[in-house]
């Protein structure tokens, strides 16, 4: 302590510093700067400033989406807004898809499983472009096979069109071979529903689910 | 100890040599307020300009003017403004169409690479047959590699048009027509970037928002994209 007002008293004296106090002044700088970064990089990843990087492309719509209500794998109705205070990874497929969907819903699981604990809350929705034949007891045995916690929604034809045509969900029957009968061609993106039921994030087909399941760590924490 | 520090010559050195201009705090506070600066200047001055990422615009399967199909996937990776009528709309029902050709006849002012297209859908699937729509295409001069003009299924386009991009039309008991006269800007995601909720839009404007997103495309690539980012993230938006 003495010695360090003897430092002071020099430096007030010659109007500079000793070496050891610019050593001090440099390390606090550099520990100064680090804790500035950290701090911006901490309100940076607050709402509302969102982190800089989603993986999805990031849609700016500040209120819900339209809501829908469909039967899912038990038989039950459901609505999107049963889902509020979840997030959901909304998916539109079916079950006969040969090789986008399963590919997809697969990614899906993953997703989950590599949240782990946190993915608590994370709600994977597959909503069936082909009513005729995703009955709900052949959706039930389906997505079974990929996650039993994923919930599977099917209805008329007018009530999937109502449900898929504003989230920019194209799709289409057209012929397929003997052994798959009819095929369906789809917009195979997947997309993020936040907590509040807002679409936050688009997914094109194909997206890393690891990249997936760094976007769904932020939308969870909100 | 540290009195010993002082008077080895290092020290000394450090004495003598002028140091006022270097003072740690001030760098600190220098490269301090030169971020809040800089963060102020970005969110203020807005170098870097966006359309915001309204929400997704609608999904949709309709049949152009020569029996074609037309879906919204075929106009992903394109640029595509979108308006609503009736080929038999006829003054005083206001001409949407006029405007769509003033912004086909400017679009080569655009430099890019990049598809940009029109599209017309028409409300009125009983009357507007393939027929009629190349009638109507005639009328406005509508170059079929760029502007498509669609129709199709009643129910449908309530979806598409009413649900899908927000524009309310209805035909009334009596016979009449109305709607409200919008234009949509829809990027290459599929995500509606404008709207114009008018029959009149200033041309300018749309051609400005087109050019705003070609840039957007064209530049937000590697280390620019953070600066994209940052524009969405501090609402950089064009004023007007």
């Amino acid at each position: 302590m003495s010695s360090h007002s003897d430092a002071t008293d020099l430096s007030a004296h010659s109007g500079a510093r000793p070496r050891w106090q610019w050593w001090a002044i440099g390390v606090g700088a550099v520990a100064f700067g680090f804790f500035l970064g950290w701090a911006l990089l901490q309100l940076v990843q607050q709402r509302p400033f969102g982190p800089p990087n989603f993986h999805g492309t990031v849609i700016q719509s500040d209120t819900p989406t339209h809501n829908f209500t469909l039967t899912d794998q038990t038989g039950a109705r459901v609505s999107l807004t049963d889902f509020r205070g979840k997030v959901v990874l909304l998916y539109f497929g079916y079950t006969y898809c040969p090789d986008v969907c399963p590919a997809t819903l697969r990614d899906l699981a993953r997703v989950k499983q590599a949240l782990g604990s946190a993915g608590g809350d994370l709600q994977v929705v597959m909503v069936s472009l082909d009513p005729a034949r995703d009955t709900p007891a052949h959706l039930a045995e389906y997505l079974a096979y990929f996650d039993p916690s994923f919930v599977g929604l099917t209805g008329s034809e007018n009530e999937i069109a109502a449900a898929a045509t504003p989230l920019g969900i194209f799709y289409e029957k057209h012929a397929g071979t003997v052994a798959t009968g009819y095929l369906i061609d789809h917009t195979a993106s997947v997309l993020a529903l936040d907590r509040g039921g807002r679409v936050r994030l688009v997914y094109p087909f194909n997206t890393p689910p690891a990249a997936i399941a760094a976007d769904m760590r932020y939308l969870l924490r909100d | 100890m540290s009195s010993n520090l002082a008077h080895n010559p290092g020290a000394r050195r450090s004495i003598e040599q002028p140091t006022r201009l270097l003072n740690p705090m001030r760098v600190v506070y220098v490269l301090l307020s030169l971020l809040v600066v800089g963060v102020l200047a970005f969110a203020t001055l807005r170098p870097v300009q966006v359309l915001p990422r309204i929400r997704l615009a609608p999904g949709f399967l309709l049949t152009d003017a020569y029996g074609g199909r037309l879906t919204n996937e075929d106009m992903r990776g394109r640029l595509t403004l979108y308006n609503f009528t009736r080929t038999r709309c006829e003054a005083p029902c206001p001409q949407t169409s006029q405007v769509m050709q003033a912004v086909q006849a400017r679009l080569g002012e655009i430099e890019t690479d990049l598809p940009i297209e029109l599209v017309t859908i028409s409300l009125d699937p009983e009357y507007d047959t393939p027929a009629a729509l190349q009638a109507y295409a005639q009328k406005w001069q509508a170059d079929p590699q760029r502007w498509h003009l669609v129709t199709g299924d009643a129910e449908r386009l309530k979806w598409i048009v009413g649900g899908g991009f927000g524009v309310y039309y209805a035909f009334k008991e009596d016979g009449r027509f109305t709607f409200d006269p919008a234009f949509m800007l829809v990027d290459g995601a599929g995500i509606l970037r404008a709207e114009y909720r008018t029959a009149s839009p200033d041309v300018d404007r749309i051609l400005r928002d087109l050019r705003l997103v070609v840039q957007e495309v064209e530049n937000s690539t590697g280390a620019a994209r953070y600066a994209y980012e940052a524009a969405h993230l501090f609402l950089c938006y064009p004023r007007g």
